[in-house]
């Protein structure tokens, strides 16, 4: 298959896609999320697409509490689906992890620009696992409630 | 002309357990040229909307609603609105307004007709290139997933499975293959997906939507492998031959995932052709030609062609810079006119003799005279008095020697 470029791509899907949201925003809609599993801040934009480049990061809550998978795609198996992604579960402290998904992401030239949204998207990540085990802690300072 | 040498697709193997063919070990099919294409949404969104409409049925409101009545306008002075009133007596119907569209009863405005275009003509070159369009479309995972798709698991794009498929009959082998080649949770997702339509359309028999799941696209005509595949919620079934738009960019939107067989694959070759080669089933058909052949703007822009004669990036930015007055800043003056520092320093040199002359005669003035020089100035003045007296000619007369006072 003769890659399609992204930029070809990214035209067709930006206005329209299954994984399109347009909810929240002041007015009609004017935030576009986008939910692929490899767009590192979601958002519907050409730079964090996972539809529309080649190389693209993924960083997802692996099913084990603090597992996260970082997922890269590798760029010569364009139409293998089932081969595309380089899965890599990482079940280790938060330092090691951020310098491993910094390597993956930037080190080796891969796509240094995702650098931050990676590194962004690990703690938030991190971080939702941490209060999932933990349990939603409610708040000391909550108002005291009114009872009739 | 096309963009690169043809690549290899491999078909996918069937279990032997499914069926008592020998299974034919992994074999490849050269990519067709049609999935090369250009991919035109625009197209295919405007020849799906105006062969969707071919199918429709017509529907129109009875010639005569609302006409079959005598009614009559009574005219003016009886204090009514002129609107036609059923004549006659006896019921309620009687006096009621008819024949309007604002009128209970009455006809509506414009009643539909049956003789309304309902069918549109496309061009047949346009219908055959949203055709083609699709299929190099449904050949791109990142499409195929953007139109919803579960694709995640589908080991390669254009997915090829081995002709043994064609002689699939039962249905559980058929659930069995799309489990095997990664196609069952797109299934799966239509199959979930069933649901009652909200909206009147429910009592229009159209009760239940739901998704889309994969296309079965086969070669040899009578396939068994229609009856198999065709009971499985989602999934349609296709002859290479008889391509359907409407199945291939459902809604108008590009990418439904596609399962060809062999066989299949191999004939869409001859059934469209190539970019140069004339299709041999369409008659003097050839595959649309793309504006631009390679459209990677990035490799472009980033290639050695481009790049050798391209100017280096202006780092620093220029900012527009704020305007001083040179009537008050000197260095802005000066910059527009050397001399004026000579000038200037001529001018204050000047104005500072001035000062300074000028201030040497009021000093002077002011300064209290002294005894001996005032002595000199009244002497002076008294001699200058004689000068006068003996310079003019009054002398001469007596009568003016007495207040000319001193004489000679």
């Amino acid at each position: 298959m003769a890659t399609v470029p992204g930029q070809l791509i990214w035209e067709m899907v930006k206005k329209n896609n299954s994984f399109l949201v347009k909810q929240f925003g002041r007015g009609t809609a004017s935030l576009r999320f986008s939910k692929e599993s490899n767009n590192l801040y979601n958002l519907n934009s050409y730079k964090h697409s996972g539809l529309a480049n080649k190389k693209t990061v993924s960083i997802q809550a692996a099913g084990k509490d603090q597992a996260v998978v970082l997922a890269t795609s590798k760029t010569k198996k364009q139409n293998k689906p089932a081969a595309l992604f380089h899965k890599s579960v990482m079940k280790k402290e938060f330092r090691r992890m951020a310098k491993a998904v910094e390597n993956q992401v930037e080190g080796n030239y891969y796509r240094p620009d995702l650098k931050k949204a990676a590194l962004a998207r690990l703690s938030a990540v991190h971080r939702s696992l941490k209060v999932a085990k933990s349990g939603v802690k409610k708040s000391k300072r909550q108002a005291l409630k009114i009872r009739v | 002309m096309a963009a690169a040498a043809r690549p290899l697709v491999s078909v996918q193997p069937l279990p032997a357990s499914l069926n008592d063919m020998v299974t034919d070990h992994v074999t490849t099919v050269a990519l067709p040229d049609v999935m090369k294409a250009s991919i035109r949404p625009d197209i295919v969104n405007f020849v799906h909307s105006n062969i969707s409409k071919n199918s429709r049925q017509p529907y129109a409101v009875s010639k005569k609603a609302g006409h079959q009545t005598s009614a009559e306008s009574w005219g003016t002075g009886r204090a009514v609105s002129r609107i036609p009133r059923v004549s006659g007596g006896g019921t309620h119907r009687a006096g009621q307004g008819a024949f309007g569209n604002m009128c209970r009863g009455g006809r509506m405005f414009a009643p539909t007709k049956t003789w309304r275009r309902w069918h549109r003509k496309v061009n047949v070159n346009q219908k055959r290139y949203a055709v083609v369009s699709a299929i190099a479309a449904s050949s791109i995972p990142s499409l195929v997933m953007a139109r919803g798709h579960r694709v995640e698991s589908v080991p390669e794009m254009p997915l090829v499975i081995s002709d043994s498929a064609e002689s699939i009959e039962k249905t559980s082998t058929a659930i069995k293959v799309l489990k095997e080649i990664g196609a069952y949770p797109d299934a799966e997702k239509a199959k979930d997906s069933q649901a009652i339509r909200p909206g009147k359309g429910k009592m229009r028999n159209r009760r239940y939507i739901s998704r889309k799941g994969p296309l079965i696209v086969y070669g040899t005509e009578g396939a068994k492998l229609v009856k198999a595949f065709r009971n499985i919620p989602g999934v349609d079934v296709a002859n290479v031959e008889r391509l359907n738009l409407l199945k291939l960019a459902p809604g108008g939107h590009l990418g439904r995932f596609v399962i060809w067989t062999k066989s299949a694959i191999e004939k869409l070759d001859s059934i469209y052709g190539s970019f140069e080669k004339c299709s041999e089933k369409k008659q003097g058909y050839v595959l649309p030609r793309s504006k631009m052949v390679n459209a990677d703007l990035a490799r472009i822009i980033n290639s050695d062609e481009v790049q050798s004669v391209v100017k280096p990036i202006k780092k620093e930015i220029k900012r527009a810079s704020l305007k001083k007055n040179p009537l008050k800043n000197l260095n802005v003056m000066l910059k527009l006119n050397p001399y004026a520092k000579t000038a200037r320093r001529m001018a204050l040199l000047a104005e500072a003799e001035r000062v300074k002359s000028k201030k040497e005669k009021l000093d002077k003035k002011r300064k209290p005279v002294s005894k001996e020089e005032l002595a000199a100035a009244k002497a002076a003045g008294k001699a200058w008095y004689k000068t006068m007296i003996s310079d003019s000619d009054y002398t001469e007369f007596e009568n003016f020697t007495k207040w000319l006072g001193v004489s000679q």
